[in-house]
């Protein structure tokens, strides 16, 4: 198993995903590797080697990076980190060569700067990472901080009791006895809303009943799958909440530091790397804890 | 009750079996039913779901009938509409659980009663979104030639079955009515709903050109077009009162609004009644502006056919522009009446389905879209093959005699129940009982008897075929047969608001 890859930029302002990186690693008992990534100059050689000057800047920014991520980790003193920097033109694609070389198992990345703090982002480097990446993809809220000495204590996994993620729960569970977190397994029921005029009355309260007894008898499956994998009472929970919105569905649950929100990409089989499916979209923006992506 | 039985369970028995109403014991979180609504905002919910539905085509099919003398039977449409939502109202009341009147009749009346309940209701909402459809074409058409020049052909644009008057009509599909039942199929598997505020944007649409309409066509008030105003009969205004009837559906939405209001004793009523006088009085002007300004025979021809309002505003002011206007109108408020009532369809086969009567699959929720898929697409599929190929004429009547018979039905059913659960608490009793319902019966069995025979024939197979279904299938397969823990079939109340 390889180390974690983490991507890391000084001028963020945001050590996020460093320190999940590391709360991960800890877990994990892995490595914690944080990429930078710099621009990169012409591929071709110029005469007179004009960019010279970039590369060179380019070189400086890179190792200072580096130099700076390195002296963070250094206060997970536990996890072992090293650092590095690339040159690339695209940084999504420098993380993915990256995470291909180190056979990373998780790309850990930040929320950006346009959501609020404690708000999970996507920016436009982590949807690309979403639609291509092999590995499954962390995304730490802004702001996130993480103390050293940090477990993750929780899975929860957005279980929706199809075939993508009953496939989906058995790795989750598999990482969650490796790391001695305990799992909780939620489905979300959101109701839709009431169609006016209203011809029929307590229509959608109908079919969120519906949806719950799916939903318990998906779950009473899982449960039995889980025991015979050796999972207890006490390491296992299970909850459908309900809402009238994704957001109010998922503040329903309790959160707590150390929880770990896992979601799939998508059940829409050969496009799965390319869309994130619009369930997942709408819990990963309403969480209020680290979301991993599985593909 | 224990009806977990190994041997099949009397027939007799098992037709007059009602549904025991039991209430999950969890209710589901979110705020309790607020009584929050004003009697007056009910009277505009059932104005908003009552207008639409019919009045942009009704005229063309019933003036030839009755007459100048169309107005009194949106009249007697309108009074026979008015009880049938009063008794419907107590029946809600009585029965707080979630659904329509099929709901209503399984829990009061059995399941037999309720399986030729479902039949109609399911004639009502799946014929009604087809025939909404097919007069959206209509519209539809009327505005692409006004504004662009250009028709989709006859050929693609009309059903190849010939209407009352039997002359070949040269179509094949009416392709149109058709996109218009998918699109409303796409918007539904995605989980869209219409929200109480563009519904109320809705109705101001539907109201702004029907008052134009109403305007415009009384500039050109013609006193010789009300000459021999009874020209037809009595039997042409009762049969013209058949096909009005028709426009009058949504009136019953009110009735099922009672836990939502603060005193539904008097709110009810109050509102059904009040929606009833505006629904009535706009129609009955646009009945009146229509005559005015055309002589009855106009609305026989096939000019008259599809987008018939459009066309008498052209007429009349020798401009395109107000028949553009009411042709926008109507294409975007009707696209929004094909997509409520393709809803209902869909949300009745589910509680229908929940009920085992129908495959279980109908009451099945997608979770990835958290919408019935399956029942959605085959309710759609079959919606979309009557609205491109049967001939509106036969559409309305059809309609009107499956709503007319529930509501018969629902009127007897309030008289059983006052005998046979005197106790029942109910919120809203109906003033004048026994006359009320009793009157109810009376004025949907005259309209009834009035509608063509083939109507007739058409209902009479379709409820055949849903008897035969339950014999081959239901009867077997219902849920109460095998009901070990009534949890089981516990509901939610019917009290959600958004």
């Amino acid at each position: 198993m390889g180390a974690l890859l983490v991507g890391y930029s000084p001028h963020r302002d945001d050590l996020g995903a460093l320190d999940l990186a590391c709360q991960f690693a800890r877990s994990d008992r892995v490595g914690v590797h944080a990429l930078s990534v710099v621009p990169q100059g012409w591929p071709t050689p110029v005469a007179g080697d004009t960019d010279r000057e970039l590369q060179e800047w380019a070189a400086g920014e890179g190792s200072a990076a580096a130099a700076a991520a390195a002296q963070y980790l250094a206060t997970h003193d536990d996890v072992q980190g090293d650092t590095g920097w690339a040159a690339g033109r695209s940084v999504p694609q420098a993380l993915l060569d990256r995470a291909r070389s180190l056979d990373a198992s998780l790309i850990v990345v930040g929320s950006g700067v346009q959501v609020a703090h404690g708000q999970i982002g996507i920016t436009s480097k982590t949807d690309r990472l979403l639609h291509s990446s092999e590995v499954p993809i962390a995304i730490a809220p802004r702001g996130y901080h993480a103390e050293p000495g940090t477990r993750v204590n929780r899975i929860t996994l957005a279980f929706r009791g199809d075939d993508a993620t009953r496939s989906l729960l058995h790795r989750v569970a598999d990482i969650a006895q490796r790391t001695d977190a305990s799992l909780r397994v939620v489905t979300f029921a959101v109701r839709s809303r009431t169609m006016y005029p209203r011809t029929v009355s307590g229509a959608e309260d109908m079919v969120l009943t519906a949806l719950i007894d799916h939903a318990k008898a998906e779950q009473a499956q899982a449960r039995d799958h889980l025991h015979h994998l050796g999972f207890t009472d006490n390491t296992l929970a299970f909850a459908i909440p309900v809402g009238r919105t994704w957001g109010g569905a998922i503040d329903s649950l309790d959160w707590d530091r150390g929880d770990v929100l896992v979601v799939g990409s998508s059940s829409t089989h050969r496009l799965s790397q390319v869309f994130l499916g619009s369930s997942s979209s709408k819990i990963i923006r309403h969480s209020p804890a680290p979301v991993v992506v599985v593909p | 009750m224990s009806a977990s039985t190994s041997t099949p369970m009397p027939l007799g028995e098992q037709l007059k079996r009602r549904k025991p109403i039991v209430f999950r014991e969890h209710h589901h979180p979110g705020e309790e039913l607020g009584r929050g609504l004003t009697t007056f905002q009910l009277m505009m919910f059932g104005v908003g779901a009552t207008v639409g539905t019919g009045i942009f085509f009704v005229l063309s099919e019933s003036v030839p009938e009755a007459g100048p003398a169309v107005i009194v039977s949106f009249l007697i449409a309108g009074l026979a509409a008015g009880l049938s939502a009063l008794c419907y109202a107590e029946l809600a009341s009585a029965i707080p659980v979630s659904g329509s009147t099929y709901s209503y009749a399984y829990h009061a009346m059995g399941e037999m009663v309720a399986v030729v309940i479902a039949g109609c209701v399911l004639l009502e909402y799946g014929v009604a979104t087809a025939a909404v459809a097919v007069g959206w074409s209509g519209y539809f058409n009327e505005l692409l030639d006004s504004t662009l020049g250009f028709e989709i052909p006859a050929s693609l644009s009309t059903s190849f079955i010939p209407g009352d008057d039997g002359v070949a009509t040269g179509g094949l599909v009416n392709l149109p009515a058709v996109v218009l039942v998918f699109l409303c199929m796409l918007l539904l598997l995605r989980g869209a709903t219409e929200s109480a505020r563009i519904n109320a944007v809705m109705v101001i649409i539907k109201l702004s050109v029907l008052v134009l309409f109403i305007v415009i066509g009384l500039s050109a008030y013609n006193a010789d077009h009300f000459n021999d105003f009874f020209g037809s009969g009595i039997g042409g205004v009762t049969a013209a009162a058949g096909t009005i009837f028709f426009s009058f559906i949504g009136l019953d939405a009110v009735a099922t609004a009672g836990e939502e209001v603060k005193d539904p004793q008097r709110a009810l009523p109050r509102a059904i009644i009040g929606a009833l006088i505006i629904v009535t009085c706009v129609y009955v002007l646009v009945a009146i502006a229509g005559i005015a300004a055309k002589p009855a025979e106009f609305f026989g021809t096939d000019e008259a056919q599809s987008a018939g309002l459009s066309q008498i505003l052209n007429d009349v002011t020798g401009s395109t522009v107000w028949g553009t206007v009411l042709a926008a109108g109507a294409v975007i408020s009707i696209f929004s009446v094909t997509l409520v009532t393709l809803y209902g369809q869909t949300r009745i086969l589910f509680a229908i389905g929940r009920d085992g009567l129908i495959p279980k699959k109908f009451a099945e929720v997608n979770p990835r879209t958290l919408a019935p898929s399956f029942n959605t697409i085959v309710a759609s599929a079959v919606i979309a093959v009557i609205a491109g190929f049967v001939p509106s004429d036969y559409l309305w009547d059809t309609v009107s005699i499956g709503t007319l018979v529930a509501f018969s039905v629902v009127a007897i059913g309030v008289m059983v129940l006052r005998r046979t659960h005197p106790d029942l608490e109910r919120p809203f009793r109906i003033p004048g009982y026994p006359v009320t319902p009793i009157l109810t019966v009376l004025a949907c069995a005259w309209i009834l008897i009035k509608l063509p025979g083939i109507t007739w024939a058409i209902f009479g197979i379709w409820i055949a075929v849903v008897v035969a279904f339950y014999f081959a299938y239901g009867r077997r397969m219902a849920a109460l047969n095998h009901v070990s823990d009534l949890e089981e079939i516990a509901e939610s109340r019917g009290d959600e608001e958004d």
